[in-house]
């Protein structure tokens, strides 16, 4: 039996959105993402999960080091806090800001940066009561 | 077939502890460590969560009775609570106390303690070092 460590750090930021499809017509749009479809757009204080697994350095304890961790994972929530994800972020010029494919940006981005294949698990909170997921 | 079910229990204690790796200099340490060096200690309240499955008792309907759990845990987090981890307990002396490490050393503890359990595994426990950061040992089984 393989016992295994994760390490699981909290980060936040805070974005404006407005889901709405190009591909639909606005009354579809407003069937499909009702409220998150208000046209001017709204925001959430959204929460990230990050779970990062590998065997303690012996030097450190850590299975990485926690300031090199919130380095690379803040500079990368700088990209998007108090910013408006469509408006003012490349990748969702042509994708919907939705939580899946944020959740899936994040990941991409932090798998990168982070390397190793450390990076095991993310969990992406929307509200209190939305959250998505990604892991290995 | 008899499904396993998982029940989690939460603990907490506090404790105190410091990084520092003796085969580096100060600069290092502050480097590595940064305010986690300072030389007397600082503390944390920790939240744990212990998660164990097993199938449930016909004769009880529990997997495990949780006052029994709640006695073996709280017996090995008393050599830990109000210590300073360092140098109260005999964890540490080659191994720095961070999260990681002494959710490996209670998981260690607690599996061992729950061995003599027929059916019953230690699934998972979970350590709360602030609201903002948490480690997770488990075993695949």
């Amino acid at each position: 039996m393989a016992i295994t460590v994760s390490l699981t750090r909290i980060y936040s930021f805070s974005a404006a959105h407005r889901l709405n499809s190009e591909t639909l017509d606005e009354r579809k749009n407003i069937e499909v993402y009702d409220k998150c479809n208000n046209p001017q757009g709204h925001g959430h204080n959204y929460k990230i999960e990050l779970t990062v697994t590998g065997r303690p350095d012996p030097d450190t304890g850590m299975i990485i080091s926690r300031t090199l961790l919130d380095k690379k994972v803040k500079s990368l929530l700088h990209k998007l806090n108090y910013k408006h994800l469509d408006n003012e972020v490349s990748y969702f010029k042509d994708k919907i800001s939705s939580g899946e494919n944020i959740v899936q940006y994040l990941w991409d981005q932090l798998d990168t940066h982070i390397g190793g294949k450390m990076l095991y698990h993310l969990k992406l909170w929307e509200t209190n009561n939305n959250s998505f997921e990604l892991g290995r | 077939m008899q499904n396993n079910v998982t029940l989690t229990r939460k603990f907490e204690f506090s404790a105190s502890h410091r990084y520092w790796n003796e085969k580096w200099s100060k600069d290092e340490n502050e480097k590595i460590f940064g305010h986690n060096t300072s030389p007397y200690g600082h503390g944390h309240n920790y939240d744990l969560y212990v998660t164990v499955s097993g199938p449930i008792s016909e004769e009880t309907g529990m997997i495990i009775n949780l006052s029994e759990l709640k006695k073996i845990v709280n017996e090995i987090l008393l050599e830990f609570d109000h210590k300073y981890l360092n140098l109260d307990t005999p964890y540490f002396k080659d191994k720095i106390p961070t999260t990681e490490n002494l959710a490996l050393v209670l998981f260690d503890l607690i599996g061992k303690k729950l061995a003599g359990y027929k059916s019953l595994i230690l699934k998972r426990i979970r350590l709360y070092v602030t609201q903002d950061a948490y480690a997770d040992v488990w075993q695949d089984t």
